[in-house]
């Protein structure tokens, strides 16, 4: 199956921001004289979790929206509680080995969330947060018409002129 | 002192256990909004671009509500209870 690329640049995106703020951590953690390897392999194991996650995510809607309602409602559930059981294992081994530290392992798992919540703040600056104007409408969808009035419209010009 | 391990241990247990309910409803709204989406997409198939994106987004902000409740859990189950009775030793001497 042939991944639509939407899941790639939003994984991407994730994946940048999740990275920052990673990095973001390690500084905290150096400031406050407390790194040490086990905080980077730690960091990198919730990173490669988290990004792997959401990608599966993306992987499972894709799927599911060529299945009917019912079948895509369940296929998200499976999807769910096999995905929260791989971050399960992960955090589980992060947290008994010592070689990660454990604020580490789980401090990264909430950034993709962080990153979602910025996304509107981004979205706006470059412009692409699609205002909605006066009527309603959104303005990014400006080109396309709402309805099928519009066109509905025309075919009456039409016949008016044909009459 | 062995009672009182006992019952701090369970306690950890049962709220591991409390916590992770939070992990079922990320999974039935997913669902839900897949669900609706597929409705959609069923309706205007040129839309199937920016609802992916758009579902995608709503997906993984609904599934943080789990990732949290995740989180409570495996703190509850393997650093609290040796806090907890590191503390009840000190406590008692």
């Amino acid at each position: 199956m042939k991944l639509d690329k939407t899941i790639y640049k939003e994984t991407a995106y994730i994946a940048i921001w999740t990275l920052i703020f990673s990095v973001l951590m390690n500084a905290v953690f150096l400031v406050i004289k407390k790194w040490d390897l086990t905080v980077l392999w730690g960091n990198l194991l919730s990173f490669a979790s988290g990004v792997l996650n959401f990608f599966l995510l993306g992987v499972t809607v894709q799927k599911a929206l060529n299945f009917e309602e019912k079948k895509a409602k369940n296929a998200m559930k499976l999807s769910q509680s096999l995905r929260l059981l791989m971050t399960f294992v992960i955090a589980v081994v992060g947290v008994v080995l010592k070689c990660f530290n454990t604020v580490a392992v789980l401090v990264p798992l909430i950034f993709p969330r962080i990153a979602i919540a910025m996304r509107p703040l981004f979205d706006k600056k470059t412009g692409k947060g699609g205002e909605i104007s006066g009527n309603g409408r959104d303005d990014s969808l400006a080109d396309e018409p709402s309805d099928g009035r519009d066109d509905a419209v025309d075919a009456t010009e039409t016949n008016g002129e044909k009459d | 002192m062995e009672l009182a391990i006992g019952i701090i241990l369970g306690c950890c247990a049962l709220g591991a256990g409390t916590a992770m309910i939070a992990g079922i409803g990320p999974g039935i709204g997913e669902g839900n909004a897949v669900g609706k989406a597929c409705e959609a997409i069923g309706r205007q198939p040129e839309s199937k671009g920016s609802v992916t994106s758009t579902m995608l987004m709503g997906c993984a902000v609904a599934e943080t509500t789990g990732l949290y409740a995740l989180i409570i859990a495996i703190l509850l189950i393997f650093v609290a209870p040796n806090y907890l009775v590191n503390i009840l030793m000190k406590f008692i001497g």
